[in-house]
């Protein structure tokens, strides 16, 4: 079985980590690129949000790398999410690709389960618990380095080594075999991480970056939005991260359900039911940033986004309660990164001149 | 007597008679906002976020031409509008729509939110609510409430037996008020040859500003209209049995009745009307053109509108549809 799934960050490095595990020949397409959202935009509905459209890229370089077998989560919710393997698949089968499909969600538990009965490499339940371990394993370092990353970014003293070393770190990682191995990568890794050239600088802006999940965790999408932050000196704070965005759904990790349901109660006031999105995080994580005393907010997600649209509406009240600046990036196909960066550059710079007529109180 | 203003946009056209009924057994004076017009979108337009539907642009023109004249303001909360086994939502946008315009729409009078949540039986809560909201007695409370559930059960008979909610509403309530704007349909065309069933959301079809007199439209080209709303639910519920499941309570109806419209031998033509930027649609618009339509299904078009979209646009688009159907069929 060759099997793909489409990019989401740096979840590739845990989900292959599963899947291996489990016999398959993992097919990784190359990162999206703006020639992936093409393709994707080409054969997508026209107003789908764009992570949609660059899941179906991804699929279609997939398959045209030999895939046989396409994974997705699916389910009926109210976001589109739940509908994107349903309809992606449908358009590949249409566009003469022929593939297994595994919707996980719609599947059932069992059926997924038992997919990999004849991959797997001795007892299958056996080949399932070294799956979760290294895919656990994987998605902590890769948190980890992340994290890492952010924190020295700002401070570097050579443009880009940072990013360099990250880089060289989450591939020490995706190498990585049994558990004990990404263990000493990741002790590697942040080796490579310590060795980066920091100097002094004054205390750095520091910007929460939130919104729909897919446009806070897709460099390829948000124009790589941390590094670009990183790279202006300003230290970024990602409501979201992969590792969170992974392990929500098994609801193994009670930190991650404590905060799900600690958000709910912040946002309630404003909005007094459950879209079904991550309006939860958009709201708290502003509230969150105006307490923490960030200087600003980013909330970045893609056009039409249904759940981000609501949000969209209600931060400017929040804006004004909790006087903390918000800057809107409403992302699509036709986004351009000098546009992002010129309004990252102003952002920033208004928050510089904030800052100095106020100085910015401890957090 | 205290004002209670009911936008003409969204809910209205699938459950006025009810709120009417209900607001007025309840002791108060119901004001409709006027129907669109160019000043009102553009108001809207401008209050709202700006990459967003156009119904819910709508919406808050209505809002905005409503507030200074009403001491109260009714705005629902569609959740669900429909009774299932599963679990079903509107689009996040109607489900999040007091929030967004209670947080971006300044000057508003007291809002009376209102909660539809079919599966949940909401109505019957929603109403002792908004009850208690306006001091009513309990009794008055029921009494209104059964009238009200009356009015709406003539109601929704009326749209399936094929008329346009405007019609609809006109005949129940035997013409006082609420008839203003264009009447659909009204056979000033030719003796139609061709059967048209016409798709989508029942407050893009029918609000004629935005639709540009769809229906008008098609009837005078000599076409019979027949519109989603006259397909029962039962109906709606057995053509869903065939497709895997989908959550959205608008969208299924959508897709039942396209399922139902493109299996009909004597339906020439299935129009799906579908707003730019909506989210469910885009899904569904999809599913329906690839899991619905079959080799031998009568031709389908999807007509997208939004606040830009021309009157030309939309009538030579309608043209070509019909013209290309009486081609096909040898019928010049």
């Amino acid at each position: 079985m060759k099997v793909s799934f489409p990019h989401m960050g740096n979840a590739y490095i845990a989900l292959s980590a599963l899947l291996s595990n489990l016999g398959a020949e993992v097919i990784v397409p190359p990162r999206p690129t703006r020639k992936t959202i093409e393709m994707g935009a080409l054969h997508a509905p026209e107003f789908v949000c764009l992570p949609f459209k660059v899941n179906l890229g991804d699929n279609f370089q997939a398959l045209s790398m030999g895939a046989d077998t396409l994974a997705m989560v699916s389910g009926t919710w109210a976001c589109r999410f739940g509908y994107y393997g349903r309809v992606q698949h449908q358009i590949l089968r249409d566009a003469g690709y022929e593939f297994d499909s595994i919707l996980l969600g719609r599947d059932g538990v069992g059926a997924v389960y038992n997919k990999f009965a004849d991959t797997v490499d001795g007892n299958l339940a056996l080949g399932w618990l070294r799956a979760y371990r290294s895919f656990g394993a994987k998605a902590r370092a890769v948190d980890a380095l992340e994290s890492k990353a952010r924190e020295i970014r700002p401070f570097e003293r050579d443009a880009g080594a940072t990013t360099a070393a990250l880089s060289n770190s989450l591939s020490l990682v995706h190498d990585s075999g049994s558990v004990k191995a990404t263990g000493s990568a990741l002790d590697h890794g942040l080796e490579l991480m310590d060795a980066v050239d920091v100097e002094r600088k004054d205390e750095p802006l520091h910007i929460a970056v939130l919104g729909e999940i897919y446009a806070v965790l897709e460099p390829a999408l948000n124009f790589d939005i941390e590094r670009r932050l990183g790279d202006m000196g300003v230290m970024a704070h990602p409501v979201m991260t992969v590792y969170k965005w992974l392990f929500r759904p098994l609801k193994t990790d009670p930190s991650i359900l404590f905060e799900e349901r600690r958000a709910r109660k912040v946002t309630r006031p404003y909005i007094a039911y459950v879209l079904g999105g991550e309006e939860h995080q958009t709201i708290a994580g502003t509230i969150d940033a105006a307490r923490k005393g960030y200087d600003g907010v980013i909330h970045v997600f893609p056009f039409t986004c249904m759940p981000e649209s609501v949000c969209r509406a209600i931060l400017p009240q929040i804006e004004r309660e909790y006087d903390i600046p918000v800057l809107n990036l409403c992302l699509d196909e036709h986004a351009s990164p000098t546009g992002v960066e010129t309004r990252l550059e102003a952002f920033t710079d208004l928050l510089r001149q904030r800052r100095r007529k106020k100085p910015r109180k401890p957090a | 007597m205290l004002k209670v203003g009911i936008p003409r946009a969204l809910s209205y056209y699938r459950y006025f008679p009810f709120f009417k009924t209900l607001l007025e057994g309840l002791g108060t004076e119901v004001v409709l906002s006027r129907p669109t017009g160019k000043r009102l979108l553009e108001d809207g337009v401008r209050h709202c976020v700006d990459d967003i539907c156009v119904p819910v642009k709508l919406f808050y023109g209505h809002v905005l031409e409503l507030k200074d004249r009403v001491d109260r303001l009714f705005i629902t909360r569609l959740v669900s509008v429909e009774k299932s086994d599963s679990d079903t939502y509107t689009c996040p946008k109607l489900i999040g729509l007091p929030d967004m315009i209670r947080s971006s729409v300044e000057g508003l009078p007291p809002v009376i939110e209102f909660v539809i949540d079919v599966q949940n039986r909401s109505l019957r809560s929603s109403t002792r609510r908004l009850g208690e909201a306006l001091n009513a007695s309990p009794s008055l409370i029921k009494k209104a409430f059964s009238r009200s559930l009356d009015v709406q059960a003539r109601y929704d008979e009326k749209l399936l037996g094929g008329l346009t909610p405007e019609d609809a509403m006109e005949a129940v309530f035997s013409g006082n008020g609420s008839s203003d704007g264009v009447p659909a349909g009204s056979g000033d065309g030719p003796t139609p040859d061709l059967n048209i069933a016409l798709i989508g959301h029942e407050y893009l079809l029918h609000d004629h500003f935005i639709s540009h007199n769809l229906p008008g439209r098609l009837s005078r080209l000599g076409c019979d209209v027949e519109y989603i709303t006259q397909v029962p639910p039962d109906v709606i519920e057995s053509e869903l049995a065939r497709y895997p499941g989908i959550s959205w309570s608008y969208e299924k109806e959508l897709l039942g009745a396209a399922s139902h419209f493109l299996h009909r031998e004597d339906i020439d033509g299935v129009m799906l009307v579908v707003c730019f930027a909506c989210g469910p649609d885009s899904i569904v618009g999809e599913i329906i053109e690839r899991e619905v339509r079959t080799e031998s299904s009568p031709p389908l078009t999807t007509l997208v509108l939004d606040e830009h979209t021309g009157q030309a646009g939309v009538a030579t688009r309608v043209e070509a549809f019909v013209d290309l159907i009486r081609r096909s069929r040898g019928k010049p």
